[in-house]
């Protein structure tokens, strides 16, 4: 309750110091704390008990019996006099450079006009700021674009001229769908009927759209068809991948498809649809290896949903606070593992099965599976019901005697071992319905009682039987029954065998709390985040949208708002945008991206002036379109599309495009990459079998992480290897191969076919010098393969065609464009 | 460099400049991202490392660690008081009985240092005096992959840079033709599965991870052109690419576009200089021979030594070399002598090749797994087999060069190989140590990422000088 008037309080003075002092906390104060102060007296190491992150703290009585800070009164503070003393043994920051005179004297005015702390800007709710007025009026086609223009404005900038149309056609094509556009689209916004607006409805409206946006969510739900760790076997959960292209393609309002990933079993009858959704926490790792502490790995992926769900939603580096305070944002150890209790009570263990899942059915078996479905849960209930009575209840009380024997304690499955011993030491009497119901049930399981036997060989049988109908099993997330709910701890320095005080589930005092009628559960929790009141959720979804179509975010550090990440480069565009997206288009991702992508900023031109480039090298205020390297899955994508190989297929288990040999030689695992036959190899990117120690060879040396972990922002680079894939991968040859024979088909002459295939690639005609040097290249690769017959054969793979093994050579030169490889 | 290599191109061209930035091509846009500011450090002493990593936890009990009270109390057993409570694996926590286990190889004091070695490295015992024995290394985990990750990254969770990784990042590279982190395995083995991760980039940059180097057709992947592509005509075609880049190039606002040029070219020379630094045939025979029989047949343990050999002569930065099998559960007497007839020849054989060469002074060799073994039995203990457990908390590793004292075994663990009580190593500090070796302080090689600063050694790790000459 203290913290959350203390919260009130803090709030309540940012209103206050819109008077305007001259010493502002967020600007001239923070910096120097952060830089110079927290590292020692802050949220990691508190020396002299001083801790500089609250000022219920920081004007507290330090050790040394002082106050660091009497608001009001610099003289009286003791964070003056030591960061003014002379002698350096006083000093602070100790054996550091003292603090120069103006930050001293900064400190010292702050303190004396009462040393309030303002709320980093990232915890108060964003409000819709006025439209800024600008220089040149004509040019805004949206609001977001008066907040660049007028930052232009400030900097004596202007914005470019729009960019050519089939660039634009290129640019907003691979944006929404991933894919270029046919030709016939480009014309037909180039020259033709179609206006840009309807065009980019019709990209909307497709479901490429879907698997687009997919891939990049697969990235922070850490989606991947293994398990992780050091066997990685296999893991079915490609209809949560389905499940997140269908919720894209339909819009599903972002709140909704929040709330459906993180608490959707808890939602009034779930729908079956709803209970996948859930599978997104259950893409954390299970490790399988021998001789692993269950407890060990399940709090592991508890940890790890923890960490995940701050930094997609709150943009926050929580992780920090696993093991102590969090050394710059106002985040306690404590509130870490509040947080914690909201995912710390489902019914996964870290099993090798993956329990809890949900089973589908072949629809023939359909009515048998719900039938044995429903039978199973009889059972259990008749299990639990003649555990419990007499006869059977004292052969467990001389059980419960012999459980310091490992043999006996052996016999209980890991996770449960504690508990069971700590419960069977509280005398019987005192036990309450959820301790008697667990040592009931898990005695029931190895009961010798002839009953008992019957009722689980019956359970047995029908596992064996629903094993038979071999139903797709989906891991989901299930909440406990009471009788089984785990009791949450503080993990002292994040270490799950060190525990310290217990606690409930809660979010931190520095946001908005949870409304006293909400669940405190992970539903309360996830519609928590998605409430108005939350001051992150808005910001750090636009943000993430705005990253992929210009390269950066208008938060640079997608992953962190927090005081160390990066400035905004736009505080009131971002916040424009996050309350556009709340309330003008209710939380609609479609309306966000058409908004930005009819802007007048995301149409200019992506070419640059010398200096322009000066003035702004990383396009951090958008005077030009956005000019960067494709994504991993881009750059296959597109290769398949553009030769016409790629398969529309969508959905289903994943599938194994062509890999080099030998890559899978996990000695546990018999399983083999298996090439997919016909379509399935050339399916898009998002449907190749993703394995988390071996993926596929194409996506990491472009750039895509391992799906180990979430990971919010790829960082691009450029390496030899991946010269190497664009020439050498068969998948990137055989690309070429076809393009070749779709170039044949469109020219009758080889300048023809060559520009045919430019414009496939590229949306554009080729300039007249390019022309030449494609036309040279060809000309010299006919030359020789007129000479090398059987040379031709192999690399068309069919004809000994001197023209089309040149025009295949051609081919590969087009795809291996760095125009090709960049959105410009 | 006093050794040639036979890639070696002097620097002759602003083109040339950019691929000599090795796998860093990154460019103006990337600057930001690649560029590390080399921070002040210590004065290296080596320039490169070759890490030769026994994947599984070799047994100190029956390689380097000789403990005549285990050998005497043999079958008795583990009294309570030495283990103290120290969690075992799920494999061993349920056993009625922990009975020690003797080796079942003789052990001998070697060279002027008097270092104890066994019977089954007889070839690295004869280099004793050359070696930097660590006999008292600890680490946290207790299964394989926490374990392996750990070693390598710093880190149990997966998800951060491996070493090579973070010596790619924060000395870049010194060849142009040639990444500047290469990893080698011994094909055709067993054991724990071995993962990309050991050896990726994490959250730098992806020019920073490690690159598989393959015995057989093609040794990086899509190293070869496909069929009907002769290098000649390759060339041709990429001098036609390059003609296409520098068009663009010539428009203003398109100068990164260098960096994609250089990015095809280092690829085409990759395309030379990786055969030929991998195909062994010019190496006269008194040195393949040295490394024993196996050196002649590529991809085994002895024919990765003599490549990492070549490849440091090449400026390559960090060589890993992992060979697995060593997880002795059971069978361990007949699983480890296996283990040491390939390794024992090769691993002794680079220390004294790199030394006739001059090379051992500015790069380090280190020997070892992630961690050791338990001095009590797994499963059945008879006279002639036995297994062991995994055990954190005490194990054997060897290093050699690179400014690390020869001659020397450091640390001491208990009469019943338990515990350490002179002198422990943890991971964090040896990788500090490694660090420290190649010039840079571990707590000033960092990485920002979800907010924080990252680095190799987390928040951990102190040099441990005793080790440095």
């Amino acid at each position: 309750m203290r913290y959350h008037i203390l919260a009130a309080f803090y709030i309540g003075l940012i209103a206050g110091c819109a008077r305007g002092p001259d010493v502002e906390f967020n600007t001239d104060i923070r910096p120097i704390l952060n830089e110079r102060c927290v590292g020692c007296h802050g949220g990691i190491q508190r020396q002299g008990d001083l801790n500089l992150l609250f000022r219920s703290e920081a004007t507290a009585m330090a050790e040394s019996g002082k106050p660091a800070i009497v608001p009001g009164q610099p003289g009286q503070s003791e964070l003056i006099r030591r960061v003014a003393h002379s002698d350096p043994e006083y000093r602070m920051p100790q054996d550091d450079a003292p603090l120069a005179s103006e930050e001293v004297r900064a400190l010292r005015q702050w303190i004396r006009e009462g040393a309030a702390w303002e709320q980093h800007w990232a915890y108060v709710a964003p409000e819709r700021p006025s439209v800024p007025a600008v220089s040149w009026p004509g040019w805004p086609q949206r609001d977001l674009d008066f907040f660049i223009l007028a930052r232009l404005d400030a900097e004596g900038l202007e914005p470019s001229p729009p960019a050519p149309c089939p660039t634009l056609v290129r640019r907003v094509t691979l944006d929404l769908t991933g894919l270029p556009p046919e030709p016939e689209a480009t014309h037909a916004v180039c020259n033709g009927p179609l206006r840009y607006e309807q065009y980019v409805d019709q990209l909307l409206d497709s479901p490429r759209y879907g698997e687009r946006w997919a891939a990049m969510w697969l990235d922070l739900a850490r989606y991947a068809d293994s398990k992780g760790y050091e066997k990685d076997i296999g893991r079915t959960i490609w209809r949560y991948r389905d499940w997140v292209v269908q919720a894209f393609n339909k819009d599903k309002p972002f709140d909704q498809f929040t709330v459906e990933q993180l608490a959707g079993d808890l939602l009034p009858n779930p729908s079956e649809d709803q209970l996948i959704a859930t599978a997104f926490n259950r893409n954390t790792m299970t490790n399988t290896e021998g001789g692993t502490d269950d407890e060990e790995f399940r709090t592991a992926a508890v940890v790890d949903r923890v960490n995940t769900t701050w930094e997609v939603w709150q943009g926050t580096s929580f992780s920090c606070v696993q093991c102590h305070g969090h050394p710059y944002d106002p985040f306690r150890h404590h509130e870490y593992y509040e947080f914690f209790a909201f995912f710390n009570n489902t019914a996964d263990r870290d099993f090798d099965d993956e329990y809890p899942t949900l089973p589908q059915f072949d629809e023939a078996d359909v009515a048998e599976g719900a039938a044995l479905l429903e039978e199973l849960e009889a059972l259990e209930r008749a299990i639990l019901r003649l555990a419990e009575e007499d006869a059977i209840a004292k052969a467990r009380q001389l059980w419960e005697t012999q459980l310091n024997r490992p043999e006996v304690i052996g016999q209980v499955r890991n996770m449960l071992q504690n508990e069971v011993r700590r419960v069977s030491l509280v005398p019987e009497a005192q036990r309450d319905a959820a301790q008697r119901t667990l040592i009931a049930s898990v005695y029931a399981r190895i009961s010798p009682d002839s009953q008992l036997i019957a009722l689980r060989e019956r359970q047995g049988d029908i596992r064996r039987t629903m094993g038979e109908l071999n139903p797709l099993q989906t891991p989901i997330m299930q909440e406990l029954p009471a009788h089984q709910r785990r009791r949450t701890y503080v993990f002292e320095r994040g270490s799950f065998l060190a525990r310290g005080e217990e606690v409930t589930a809660g979010t931190p005092r520095a946001l908005p709390p949870l409304p006293e009628d909400a669940p405190r559960n992970r539903l309360g929790m996830a519609q928590w985040l998605v409430s108005d009141a939350n001051p992150l959720t808005a910001r750090v979804t636009v943000n993430r949208f705005w990253e992929q179509l210009f390269g950066t975010g208008i938060v640079e550090s997608l992953e962190d708002f927090g005081t160390q990440g990066y400035a905004p480069s736009h505080l009131e565009l971002l916040d424009h945008l996050a309350v556009s997206l709340r309330e003008d288009c209710a939380w609609s991702i479609k309306c966000l991206l058409r908004s930005i992508v009819t802007s007048s900023t995301y149409q200019q031109s992506s070419s640059v002036t010398p200096e322009l480039k000066a003035a702004d090298p990383y396009n951090r205020l958008l005077a030009r379109g956005p000019r960067f390297r494709l994504s991993a899955e881009q750059i296959r994508d597109q290769a398949l599309h553009v030769s016409g190989l790629l398969s529309p297929a969508m959905y289903g288990p994943p599938v194994m495009p062509p890999q080099p040999d030998g890559l899978w030689n996990n000695p546990y695992d018999g399983r083999r990459w298996t090439t997919s036959e016909g379509d399935d190899r050339y399916r898009r990117a998002l449907y190749t079998y993703w394995r988390r120690t071996i993926p596929y060879p194409s996506m990491v040396t472009f750039d895509s992480p391992t799906r180990e972990y979430c990971v919010s922002r790829r960082l691009r680079t450029n390496t030899p290897l991946q010269a190497l894939v664009g020439l050498n991968d068969p998948v990137f040859v055989e690309a070429a191969q076809a393009l070749a024979r779709r170039m044949a088909s469109r020219g009758e002459d080889a300048p023809s076919r060559l520009a045919a295939g430019y414009v496939l690639a590229l949306a554009h005609m080729p300039n007249n010098k390019a022309r030449q040097t494609l036309m040279s290249l060809y000309e010299e690769a006919e030359a020789h393969y007129r000479e090398h017959p059987a040379d031709a054969a192999a690399l068309t793979g069919a004809a000994e065609s001197a023209e089309l093994a040149a025009l295949t050579l051609a081919a590969q030169a087009i795809l291996n464009l760095d125009s090709f490889l960049m959105k410009e | 460099m006093a050794h040639e290599c036979h890639n070696y191109r002097p620097i002759t061209s602003r083109r040339d400049f950019l691929g000599r930035m090795g796998l860093g091509l990154g460019g103006v846009a990337l600057a930001s991202l690649v560029a590390m500011k080399p921070p002040p450090g210590p004065v290296a002493r080596a320039r490169r490392i070759i890490y030769l990593f026994q994947s599984g936890g070799p047994s100190q009990f029956e390689l380097f660690d000789y403990k005549p009270l285990v050998n005497q109390m043999h079958g008795e057993e583990l009294p309570a008081s030495v283990r103290q409570g120290q969690r075992l694996t799920g494999m061993t926590g349920f056993q009625n009985s922990l009975p020690l286990a003797r080796s079942h190889f003789d052990f001998a004091q070697h060279g002027q240092s008097g270092a104890w070695v066994s019977e089954l490295m007889p070839h690295v015992a004869s280099i004793a005096d050359e070696l930097c024995f660590v006999r008292s290394m600890h680490t946290e985990a207790i299964n394989h992959d926490p374990a392996i990750t750990f070693f390598l990254t710093g880190s149990q969770i997966a998800g951060r840079p491996s070493m090579g990784s973070w010596l790619s990042y924060g000395l870049g590279s010194e060849n142009d033709n040639l990444p500047a982190f290469c990893v080698l395995i011994t094909k055709d083995k067993s054991g724990q599965p071995l993962y990309s991760r050991l050896w990726g980039n994490g959250f730098l940059p992806s020019l920073h991870q490690g690159v598989q180097f393959r015995s057989g057709a093609d040794p990086v992947l899509y190293l070869n052109n496909p069929e009907g592509v002769s290098a000649k005509v390759r060339r041709r075609m990429l001098t036609r690419l390059r003609e296409l880049h520098e068009l663009k190039a010539q428009e203003p606002g398109f100068e990164e576009i260098e960096a994609r040029i250089a990015q095809y070219e280092m690829a085409y020379r990759m395309q030379t200089s990786v055969p030929d630094v991998m195909d062994l045939s010019d190496e006269p025979d008194h040195v393949v021979n040295m490394y024993g029989p196996d050196a002649r047949n590529p991809g085994t343990f002895a024919a990765n030594c003599l490549l990492a050999r070549r490849l440091a002569e090449c400026g390559v930065r960090f060589i890993q070399l992992f060979h697995q099998g060593w997880d002795h559960h059971g069978g361990l007497p007949g699983g480890i002598r296996v283990q040491c007839r390939e390794t024992d020849q090769p691993s002794a054989a680079l220390v004294t090749d790199l030394k006739q060469r001059g090379m051992l002074d500015d790069t380090l060799v280190v020997w070892g797994g992630e961690f050791g073994r338990t001095n009590y039995c797994q499963g059945r203990l008879t006279d002639e087999d036995y297994g062991r457990d995994h055990h954190p908390r005490c194990f054997t590793l060897w290093m050699a060069g690179g400014g690390v004292k020869a001659g020397l075994s450091y640390g001491r663990t208990d009469d019943f190989g338990y515990n350490i009580v002179q002198d422990p190593v943890h991971v964090h500090d040896l990788q500090a140590t490694l660090l420290h070796i190649l010039g840079i302080d571990h707590e000033k090689l960092t990485f920002k990422h979800q907010g924080r600063r990252y680095r190799l050694t987390d928040v951990h790790g102190h040099v441990t000088r005793a080790l440095l000459v």
